[in-house]
């Protein structure tokens, strides 16, 4: 649907849509006010965290041909990775602590500890899931590619596979990302530059081969007799963050509640529909400080897309306030347990694996009574690509 | 230190390999000198007296140079007007300060407005750090500006 379809949105006048616009450029002007020298410690902190949880893990997996070191050093180094990946290279780069100044920690020159080249990560996310957000045809963050996770894209026998497909993604998370600035759909459109994919794939290339020896060389050889049970470690903890990063990444959009758009008139978009799609097209999860700060401040993803360059640890504070505003507006505010956020992702997924007409759509579109304001709804509209993998454009 | 080099990730340095790389950029039809990342468009059209808003909006979240669309780094320079310096809002997208200087100085050779402008004369600012802010429905200038943050 496109956002002037949305019945919770429709029945707001383009001024309290504006108005709305402007009680949110009131949190964020607070925010920077008030960003300083205790959000630097917090993030300075995080980072010291990690490199430490890192760093005793490497030297516990010393020992890890003795099962409870394995076991721990394992742990430790999957939760290192998780927090290096989530709460600091992610929000890095989106430029939340540019203000510091630091030069390390800074979005031009934080690179993570995955197979993505940050510079990609930095297009395919930053610009075209935070631009594009749910957006049929333009996020690749629907269904990564390869699922269909809305009802309104075309659906092919291939889609059958899907709960296979799901559980390949969700181990094989990093190098899912790591292919994701390709985009294989331009590829397969033959639209997409050869010489920029051979480079792109050179960049991709020389980033694996470093993770690769880094945790499958050099680690196991520096581990000496614990080599072969190191490099265990090393995999089930790679394999640790991939399934929570996946999780997390899914629970962000994909729960009921959170709205797939087609495409819109996105050059015309005022800051207040901007800020609209990405309220509307967000779901948050609930869950204690330690959850938020292993999924990255993920679960505020509503408040994370609402103001992507804001410092993470600030985001739920935020949310009080964009909740209270959801109210006033009335607005829905997509939020629950983190198990139950999952598990409705899930059920899109599995659903979605079959066509339309053999399953009921899991909450009710709501067309609610209109207000006029300039932009035809879809059904008004011609029709789009409702695509986003290559079978599904091959049978059309 | 070789060993903790290679034991940190590392930036796999490869020219060109940005989705907005713009190594070759085509040649101003007026001028004969290289079209900005940010003045081209996809449809082949490009020249400095353009600005292409969807690749500013490209540039401010992809984190790229408005001129040669490569990842940007510290500090962050902007090209504009003394009026946009006076305001703190710029609507040229933010640029490596080499990519700055060359910026401008083509801009004073040929005594042309930044990109974007009617007129006035170009100078830079560099900051760590950058807001973009998008368009409201009551602006009468419906382009996005860069708020360095100083």
């Amino acid at each position: 649907m496109a956002i002037s379809d949305v019945g919770a949105y429709a029945h707001l006048t383009p001024e309290e849509v504006e108005e709305l616009g402007r009680e949110l450029d009131a949190i964020r002007a607070e925010i920077e006010e008030s960003r300083g020298d205790g959000d630097a410690a917090y993030i300075n902190r995080v980072i010291t965290i990690q490199r430490r949880l890192a760093a005793s893990a490497r030297v516990t997996l010393l020992a890890s041909r003795w099962k409870p070191a394995w076991l721990a050093g394992t742990a430790m180094l999957g939760v290192a990775k998780i927090l290096e990946n989530m709460e600091i290279g992610h929000n890095v780069m989106h430029g939340q602590w540019d203000w510091m100044n630091d030069p390390e920690i800074h979005s031009s020159t934080w690179e993570w500890d995955t197979a993505q080249p940050a510079e990609q990560w930095k297009h395919s996310h930053n610009y075209i899931h935070h631009q594009f957000t749910n957006v049929l045809g333009h996020d690749n963050d629907i269904g990564y590619g390869i699922l269909r996770m809305a009802r309104e894209q075309r659906w092919h026998p291939a889609n059958l596979g899907q709960p296979v497909y799901n559980a390949l993604l969700a181990t094989l998370f990093q190098w899912g990302v790591a292919l994701h600035d390709l985009d294989l759909e331009a590829i397969r459109r033959r639209e997409k530059d050869p010489k920029v994919m051979k480079r792109q794939l050179r960049q991709i290339g020389q980033k694996v081969r470093r993770q690769l020896a880094k945790d499958y060389l050099v680690y196991p050889a520096l581990s000496g007799p614990s080599w072969r049970t190191t490099l265990t470690a090393d995999a089930t903890a790679n394999l640790m963050r991939n399934v929570w990063a996946y999780a997390i990444i899914f629970c962000g959009h994909f729960p009921d509640g959170a709205l797939h758009f087609t495409e819109e008139e996105l050059e015309d978009e005022t800051r207040s529909e901007w800020y609209l799609r990405q309220l509307l097209g967000s779901a948050n999860f609930e869950g204690g400080p330690l959850l938020h700060v292993l999924s990255g401040n993920l679960g505020f993803q509503i408040e994370h897309h609402l103001f992507p360059d804001l410092p993470s640890n600030r985001y739920a504070e935020i949310a009080v306030k964009v909740r209270a505003l959801c109210e006033k507006y009335d607005l829905p505010y997509t939020t629950g347990p983190l198990w139950k956020q999952y598990g409705q992702a899930l059920r899109t997924i599995l659903k979605l694996s079959l066509p339309n007409r053999f399953t009921a759509a899991s909450a009710p579109e709501p067309i609610g009574p209109e207000v006029e304001r300039g932009r035809k709804p879809d059904r008004e509209r011609p029709t789009r690509r409702l695509e986003t993998g290559a079978w599904t454009r091959a049978s059309a | 230190m070789k060993l903790l080099d290679l034991l940190a990730p590392r930036r796999p340095v490869v020219a060109g390999a940005n989705s907005s790389s713009w190594s070759q950029p085509p040649l101003d039809p007026a001028y004969a000198v290289p079209v900005p990342f940010a003045c081209g468009y996809d449809d082949g059209r490009a020249s400095l007296s353009l600005l292409n808003k969807a690749r500013v909006t490209q540039c401010a979240l992809s984190r790229v140079c408005g001129v040669c669309g490569e990842g940007l780094d510290r500090p962050v320079a902007f090209v504009g007007t003394a009026a946009e310096d006076g305001r703190n809002a710029f609507h040229f997208p933010p640029l490596h300060t080499r990519c700055a200087e060359r910026l401008v100085a083509t801009l004073q050779d040929h005594d042309l407005p930044v990109p974007g402008h009617d007129a006035g004369e170009p100078l830079t600012v560099t900051c760590s750090a950058f807001e973009f802010v998008r368009p409201t429905g009551a602006d009468l200038d419906r382009r996005p500006v860069f708020v360095p943050v100083r």
